[in-house]
């Protein structure tokens, strides 16, 4: 028995230390930093408490702005991805017979294209001038939905956001693809012969059974919309002005600007966000599953 | 229990490695160089052959760690000469812009600079970005220093000691106004000396249906000048108002010439002067929006005749002319002597050579061969050095002879945050921010960063 509880521990020993040397010792040694001055203008590091906390929550700071935009971007893309990707998932399981396949390829090709060519593309589409799709808009008379739509302040935001769903619901569709395709078809048939409509059948069978697919979108979006940079900085660099600036993009100009404490102390509160929303969002939906 | 505690262990587990991966905290964009052209190295002829010599003894490799739009061909032409003559090899290391200033402060704090490392001049830049006490060698006896103009010079000494050589063109590289001549005879008008013509001028333009003012607001950096270029007038308005801002003895938000300036600039956006769409407008389009006639104006380098010139060879560059930038009823010409500065590295083991490859740079010779070879370059800040300013441009410069050091170089602790000012500036035209809170900002980072630098003033 000690044998065979030793033989699966010394196989995962060597992944296990790699882990430990390149994560978890620097996110340690990262949250250590996060209570020092440590910065680029000088050699030595000296700790300051909690005074790089202090700075991120003062309210003449922007960092509470920065942590709102992250909030507004994870929420509205969670809502977004995951009821454009189930309905989506809904028609090629279901509705739709033919060249399943081909829809499928064209719905996730958004998601192995690399973000940097997606996010310069959509800046030169979203230009208020020259952009194609102001020009469509313009061209068939619709002049007043060509927006400004990466340099208005009141709807960059959304405009990013708009990209990121494009590009990331063919991922999500996928896996609810995937849970819609474990649903046994004999519950959809005897539910059909109890007289069970469509909209019964969602309610009852699909969105119950589902849960475990969804809790798994629901984390993962969660995860990536807390920790958004790329997107978001190449599109607006978060401008106009501060009005599309997120955590990432404050991290990324506090170890631009040599400030590496405070670099490390918006990363380590990203962290715990990252933990406690992730716990509480699986038990949150644990508790709506339903096992068979 | 155990459920809850494998969940949170796999919780912490995914979310370490998500938030380790992917786009998050890396460490990179710098804060911008000082707004001196970046101008673009174009392919030039091969110096001529140098005699045949025979190889000289010592095979010593300089490593010079450059900034992107730096370094041009002309100075690497050069550099394969030097090495033809003595032996020494140049590695000329580019790095992206935005990645460089990182780059470098790691490397100088963790005693591995390279022998020559490139950097901004300016007294706030040699303490608080190099530590040039620390990692650069005093050049003050080296032969080329009586030979460069006083006010660059003074940008690269500290404390009495010269560390820096700056081959730039600080001159060709002022931010003045540049206008169409053809448009302004058109419409009558002449060069405005004040901020009521100015607004004149462009309100002119603009019915005209002409954008008065091509300011290009989307790369976040070129707005910002209309602010710290102005230095020279805020010195006027009020003297030694410089090195109270450095002694923290005055503030930005308590002037009220920089207010003034930020609320005249605020009017011209809001008068729409700069055109429909200056929130997406980019400083790449500039030189074809003036050639093509669809802007009146645009704030660029003296020398931005001879690049529109470049980029569209019909175009006639005396159609161009230059005022300073009139806010506050300024007249005081903007000078930078700062500019991209070459050090040697006081830790590095070839100290020597490269003073020997600075004093062969600063040949006059050499000098001459830069500037001819370079086109972006227009004139260097050394004796004897003959340039190649348009006469119009020259009698501009001699006629201005009131001239100011910008307050992006005079000021502490303001080029470093020029980005921020950037961000700030558009959230004042969008109307997030008041050009109150806009000088409170500055002030605020200022003191960030001072106290970062440890600066006893804070």
């Amino acid at each position: 028995m000690k044998l065979q509880s030793k033989y699966p521990f010394s196989f995962v020993l060597g992944a296990l230390v790699l882990y430990l040397v390149f994560f978890i010792i620097p996110g340690i040694s990262g949250i250590a930093y996060s209570f020092t001055d440590w910065s680029s203008y000088r050699t030595e590091v000296n700790f300051v408490g909690l005074d790089n906390f202090k700075t991120i929550f003062s309210s003449g700071e922007r960092y509470l702005d920065y942590i709102s935009n992250t909030l507004i971007f994870v929420l509205i893309t969670i809502v977004l991805k995951t009821v454009f990707a189930l309905a989506l998932a809904l028609l090629l399981n279901d509705a739709v017979k033919h060249l399943t396949h081909f829809y499928r390829v064209m719905i996730y090709l958004p998601v192995v294209l690399p973000m940097l060519a997606v996010a310069l593309i959509f800046r030169s589409i979203l230009n208020p001038a020259t952009g194609l799709l102001n020009v469509l808009l313009r061209g068939v008379g619709l002049d007043f939905l060509a927006l400004k739509w990466l340099v208005d302040p009141k709807i960059a935001l959304f405009s990013v956001i708009g990209v990121d769903t494009w590009k990331g619901v063919g991922y999500i569709m996928v896996i609810l693809l995937a849970g819609l395709q474990t649903i046994p078809k004999e519950y959809y048939e005897a539910a059909a012969v109890d007289g069970a409509g469509a909209l019964a059948k969602f309610r009852h069978i699909t969105w119950p059974l589902l849960t475990p697919a969804l809790i798994v979108v629901t984390v993962l979006n969660v995860l990536y919309g807390l920790r958004v940079f790329d997107i978001v900085y190449v599109l607006t660099n978060g401008g106009p002005g501060y009005a599309t600036e997120v955590v990432s993009t404050a991290i990324f100009k506090a170890f631009g600007q040599g400030r590496y404490g405070l670099g490390t102390a918006i990363s380590s509160i990203l962290f715990v966000v990252m933990s406690g929303t992730g716990y509480f969002v699986i038990r949150l939906m644990e508790r709506e599953s339903v096992s068979e | 229990m155990k459920n809850k505690l494998f969940s949170i262990t796999l919780i912490v587990v995914v979310s370490s490695l998500l938030a380790s991966c992917g786009g998050a905290a890396t460490p990179g964009a710098a804060t911008p160089v000082a707004p001196t052209a970046t101008p673009r190295p174009t392919a030039t002829p091969a110096p001529p052959a140098p005699p045949a010599t025979p190889a000289p003894p010592e095979q010593v490799t300089l490593t010079y760690l450059v900034s992107q739009g730096w370094l041009f061909d002309a100075e690497q032409e050069l550099g394969q000469r030097f090495e033809e003559q003595t032996g020494i090899h140049i590695d000329y290391q580019v790095v992206p812009a935005d990645q460089y200033f990182t780059l470098l402060r790691t490397k100088l704090n963790a005693g591995e600079g390279p022998d020559i490392f490139g950097g901004q001049s300016g007294k706030t830049d040699l303490k608080v970005q190099y530590d040039v006490e620390r990692n650069a060698v005093d050049l003050s006896d080296e032969p080329w220093v009586e030979l460069e103009d006083p006010l660059v010079l003074e940008q690269s000494t500290l404390d009495g000691k010269v560390y820096g050589l700056t081959i730039w063109d600080v001159f060709g590289t002022t931010w003045v106004v540049n206008y169409n001549k053809d448009i302004f005879a058109r419409l009558n008008l002449s060069e405005p000396r004040t901020y009521a013509e100015f607004r004149e001028v462009c309100q002119t333009i603009k019915d005209a249906g002409i954008t008065p003012i091509y300011e290009p607001i989307a790369d976040g950096w070129h707005h910002v000048l209309w602010f710290p270029e102005l230095g020279p007038r805020y010195e006027q308005v009020t003297p030694g108002l410089a090195d109270e801002l450095n002694a923290n003895t005055a503030t930005f938000a308590e002037n009220p010439t920089m207010l003034l300036a930020l609320q005249q600039l605020k009017e011209m956006y809001d008068s729409g002067f700069f055109g429909p769409n200056a929130l997406s407008d980019t400083f790449a389009d500039a030189t074809r929006q003036i050639a093509e006639g669809n802007a009146a104006m645009v704030v660029a380098n003296l020398t931005f005749a001879q690049a529109v010139k470049n980029d569209y060879p019909d175009f006639n560059a005396d159609s161009i002319g230059v005022f300073v930038m009139p806010l506050a009823d300024n007249q005081v010409l903007n000078i930078n002597p700062a500019g991209p500065t070459k050090f040697i590295y006081k830790g590095s083991e070839h100290i020597p050579q490269a003073v020997q490859y600075f004093n062969f740079l600063t040949q006059p010779e050499n000098l001459q061969y830069f500037t001819d070879n370079t086109p972006n370059v227009q004139s260097l800040p050394f004796t004897g050095v003959v340039g190649k300013l348009l006469p119009s441009q020259q009698a501009f410069l001699d006629a201005h002879t009131e001239r100011g050091t910008v307050y992006q170089t005079a000021v502490n602790y303001v080029n470093p945050q020029w980005m921020d000012i950037g961000k700030d500036l558009t959230a004042m035209f969008t109307g997030a921010m008041t050009p109150e809170d806009v000088l409170a900002s500055i002030d605020s980072r200022r003191a960030e960063l001072a106290t970062a630098a440890q600066d006893p003033a804070w």
